[in-house]
């Protein structure tokens, strides 16, 4: 599942988590017509129609044995929000099947391909933002932070206060932009202070609202998903 | 509508918060400092979390049978020599108050902290019949003197400098003093000592009350709560009928985990158990005990979208951690109850309308809920307020235009990829290399602060195609 | 203005309008607390001293000051001790009875204004002087119904000779207890309410129980420590190894 904002936003992030699963001998399908997860109507209490892109997204993801997802935040809607939108029974069963088969990126790689150990696609200092879905919603901090600590070729550094949300929040962003910006500067000083050269991250909301806002203040910093720092070759230790 | 409507809207309010320097600064250093002290308390005490799941199906059973443990207390409390008054409205509570005041002949009340008391407005309408109202709770002191409003559910004037705090005691007080808080605090000691020993009425809230045995408990750190049920002659205790508990077994549940979610503290300094009033061969105590039980808009949660709201312990974790909260501070939401559960608490009140904006100042990230010591789930709450404002058409048509036509798009992958390439074309006079700095309309607010990323040349549907193509690996 | 039967009407109808809720239960709770705390208080004498440590390692932590006596003559000493280091002279006590000393005698002999708490119900006027007296008083000298090992915290009963402003009004608190009144945690201080609150309260019991856990503070001035604010500024607490005779609520 590639959501709506890599899709548009980032499509290299989505190429190469397609090399980089391919790497591993995953066979990569991509279900054709895919829109978006329905997160963004679902939180500004539009429910219908939350419902019926959810309906829609669980067909299209009907065959499928496992769905990877580059976003927390859209794993959790597909896996704890789907079901309950469902009225109809069969539909909830199907909502169910799919919420069982879907993981976030790093939850599969760690979890279900048992692969932590690669080598990093940039030098340096990392350092990792815990975006809210992923750690509050899947309850996962440590994958994400098993794969950088083992990544090759990069440092990695903790983030004073990674587990503060950075002040994106879909629609609260535009909502109510002057809070949504200095809950970002907060983060951003957070971020500059550990000298780290990129904040990773696992949800592309999280990296829209960061890269934002570094690359608004010029700052050398930058703002990565995490497909983006890890290569497809698997590194033996 | 049980509270006025702000004079200005939130996001304005917001905005002023945002640029008031001290209460940044103020904000920070209190919001971190419970945060440390609330983590560090539950870090020495793995028995929490299992407290916590405990807390919050003691209070989810007194739910279910309300009317059983209500009516216990009630007996107990009468059985103590207690008078018992039903409030459905917050009119209503501040006429019975009043009344007891005017029958007291009081002319001052001194009153512990008490969120009931201030979310009924109280005390204006005290003034307003001759009696003063008298806040001995240092923090609410300070703020009546300042002729505000509480900012924090358990520390109210957190948003006052120290120096400011001198200022208000030199100017109200007539009294010269230093910011030194030690200084003030033996100002205010003194001060209220007196009014203590003269006040014909106490007024109070409280944190529980315990239906088995007819008892109401305060928990407070100053001793204030003691004073003002033990010395005035008649004391009040305004309660939230939501309130009650079954037994003191599930009390200890509840003490055990309230302070530390507040403060940190394992107990907060005293935990007051009122049994009705003073009893042959006391020597002080009041000659009247008075409960007040309130509706004001709790009854019609249980079984209400809210219902789960009606746990809250008043303990403050969640303001501590909101990343709303931490900037903006408790002002600014304008009403009573400020923070996460405090737009719940506003929507339960004072109905839909009064939170169409504030239903959305949250990025929904789950701190809250995370801090709770009873485990409420506000997000999702707060969606439902959100789905609510939508079915009932409070939120502004725009909205619901611009939603209905997302909605609708999301569902044709055709408009979806008509969109993106709408998207490409009109982007091209604002893309400056990598980024778009400055669009119109929509977007318009967040290029103010952010760069935005353009739409990709390529998106990654449009791309699939030569991923895809076989024997490429 | 809404009656009882009205303001209970509306809670059994909303009360009628739920659906689906998982049942759940509060505490279980003791079916005869008075005998199970007989039981408690039997275990709880063989671990008496590991409580006593605990009690003053978190007594001390909130603020507490921990004093020890071998016995119940000792306890007078300790409480001039404390009063002649603070420049401290007038004094309120609980009633001897209650206290299983008499603290007034032995402390007006050294010089001290002693005044305990009479043990029955007096006129307005005589409350108020008492009243007065407490106000001005420097030491408050109260015993300990309870002493929570876990939380540091000293439980106090009102009643008669039993004051509340003892332990409220003068700066400096003073508690006498002893081994008798301790306990381990929260839990089983839970166990002694539903105990105290099993059937009538005993005759000369009063209408207020307060835990103590510390001196009064508040951090409500940028999150400043101060002490004192209402109540003491210090808390005390003086353990009897001997026991006292004072009489039980």
């Amino acid at each position: 599942m590639v959501t709506c904002l890599a899709d548009v936003f980032y499509p290299e992030v989505g190429e190469k988590i397609v090399r980089l699963l391919r790497g591993l001998g995953v066979t990569v399908q991509f279900p054709a017509g895919q829109t978006c997860c329905g997160l963004p109507l679902f939180n500004s209490g539009y429910h219908a129609g939350a419902a019926a892109v959810a309906r829609r997204t669980i067909a299209l993801f009907g065959d499928a044995e496992q769905v990877v997802v580059p976003s927390g935040s859209c794993a959790w809607m597909v896996k704890h929000e789907y079901p309950g939108l469902m009225t109809d029974p069969a539909d909830r069963t199907a909502a169910e099947r799919l919420a069982g088969r879907t993981h976030e990126l790093s939850q599969f790689l760690v979890k279900r391909l048992g692969r932590r150990r690669f080598r990093s696609a940039v030098g340096g200092r990392l350092t990792y933002h815990d975006s809210c879905h992923l750690l509050r919603g899947l309850h996962e901090s440590e994958s994400p932070r098993a794969l950088l600590r083992d990544l090759a070729g990069s440092e990695f550094v903790e983030l004073p206060g990674s587990d503060e949300c950075c002040g994106f929040g879909g629609s609260f962003s535009v909502r109510l932009p002057e809070v949504s910006t200095a809950i970002l500067d907060k983060k951003l000083a957070s971020v500059e202070a550990t000298g780290a050269d990129a904040v990773v991250a696992c949800d592309a909301g999280c990296l829209m609202q960061m890269r934002g806002g570094l690359s608004r203040r010029g700052s050398r910093v930058r703002a990565l998903h995490l497909a983006e720092v890890l290569t497809p070759e698997e590194t033996p230790r | 509508m049980s509270e006025p409507e702000p004079a200005t809207p939130f996001r304005e309010r917001a905005g002023q918060a945002l640029r008031d320097t001290f209460l940044q600064e103020a904000l920070t250093i209190a919001t971190t400092k419970f945060i440390g002290l609330r983590r560090e308390a539950f870090a020495e005490f793995p028995e929490g979390e299992a407290l916590r799941d405990r807390a919050r199906e003691i209070k989810e059973a007194t739910l279910q049978r309300l009317d059983h443990y209500l009516d216990l207390l009630i007996d107990n409390v009468e059985r103590h020599g207690g008078h018992v008054h039903y409030a459905t409205t917050s009119e209503e509570a501040r006429r019975i108050v009043l009344d007891i005041a005017r029958r007291t002949g009081a002319r001052t009340a001194v009153k512990s902290k008490s969120m009931a008391t201030e979310e009924i407005h109280l005390n204006d309408a005290l003034e307003a019949a001759g009696v003063t109202p008298i806040e001995t709770d240092l923090g609410e002191y300070i703020i009546q003197l300042a002729h505000e409003r509480p900012s924090h559910i358990i520390a109210p004037a957190i948003h006052k400098t120290k120096g400011q705090v001198a200022e208000l005691f030199a100017r109200e007080l007539k009294r010269e003093t230093v910011p030194d808080p030690e200084v003030l605090t033996r100002i205010a000691r003194e001060e209220l000592r007196e009014k203590f020993l003269q006040a014909d009425l106490g007024i109070s809230g409280a944190n529980f009350g315990v239906a088995d045995t007819g008892t109401i408990v305060l928990v407070t750190n100053e001793g204030n709560g003691r004073m003002v049920t033990s010395l005035p002659r008649v004391h009040v205790a305004v309660m939230g009928v939501e309130k009650v508990i079954p037994s003191m077994t599930d009390l200890a549940v509840f003490l055990a985990i309230l302070a530390k979610s507040a403060t940190g503290q394992k107990l907060s300094v005293y935990t007051s158990l009122v049994n009705g009033p003073r009893r042959g061969g006391e020597l002080e105590g009041p000659e009247e005990f008075h409960l007040v039980l309130l509706d004001n808009g709790r009854i019609r949660q249980i079984a209400g979208p809210l219902r789960e709201a009606l746990s809250c312990l008043r303990c403050g974790a969640c303001l501590n951690v909101c990343p709303v909260y931490r900037q903006i501070g408790g002002h600014a939401y304008g009403y009573t109850y400020p923070g996460p559960i405090g737009i719940l608490l506003t929507a339960m009140l004072n109905g839909t309308e009064s939170v169409k904006d504030l239903a959305h100042a949250s990025s929904l990230c789950g701190a809250c809920l995370e801090a709770c010591p009873v485990r409420i789930d506000i997000p999702r709450m707060l969606i439902e307020l959100r789905k609510d404002v939508n079915e009932r058409r409070i939120a502004p048509w725009s909205e619901r235009v611009v939603f209905g036509a997302l909605g609708r798009l999301l569902q044709h992958p055709a408009l979806y990829r008509v969109a993106a390439r709408l998207g490409r074309l009109l982007q091209r006079p604002f893309v400056r290399g990598e980024v778009i700095r400055r669009v119109p309309l929509v977007f318009g607010d967040w290029t103010r602060t952010r760069d935005l990323p353009p739409v990709a040349a390529r998106t990654f549907q449009e791309r699939w195609a030569e991923l895809e193509r076989p024997g490429r690996r | 203005m809404t009656t009882k039967a009205e303001f209970f009407d509306r809670i059994r109808a909303e009360m009628g309008r739920t659906r689906d809720l998982a049942p759940v239960a509060p505490s279980v709770r003791p079916a005869r607390p008075r005998e199970r705390l007989d039981v408690l208080r039997r275990e709880l004498s063989e671990r008496w001293r590991e409580n006593l440590q605990r009690f003053q390692h978190e007594f001390e932590r909130v603020g507490g000051v921990f004093h020890r006596v071998a016995d119940v003559g000792e306890a007078p000493e300790a409480i001039a001790r404390i009063a002649s280091e603070r420049g401290l002279r007038r004094i309120v006590a609980w009633h001897a009875g209650a206290l299983g000393v008499d603290v007034v005698a032995p402390l007006t002999a050294k010089g001290l204004e002693a005044v305990a708490a009479p043990d029955a119900e007096v006129a307005g006027d005589e409350r108020e002087r008492r009243r007065a007296l407490a106000a001005a008083a420097d030491l408050g000298v109260t015993g300990a119904d309870l002493a929570v090992a876990e939380t540091g915290s000293l439980v106090v009963v009102s009643g008669a000779g039993r004051p509340r402003s003892a332990s409220l009004l003068p700066a400096c608190h003073v508690a006498i207890f002893d081994r008798e009144v301790l306990v381990e945690s929260l839990v089983q201080a839970g166990l002694v309410l539903e105990a105290w609150h099993d059937g009538a309260a005993p005759p000369g019991r009063g209408a207020s129980i307060n835990v103590i856990t510390g001196p009064s503070r508040t951090a409500d001035i940028e999150l400043t420590l101060t002490r004192g604010v209402h109540g003491p500024r210090e808390v005390h607490a003086v353990f009897v190894e001997q026991g006292l005779a004072s009489r039980r609520v």
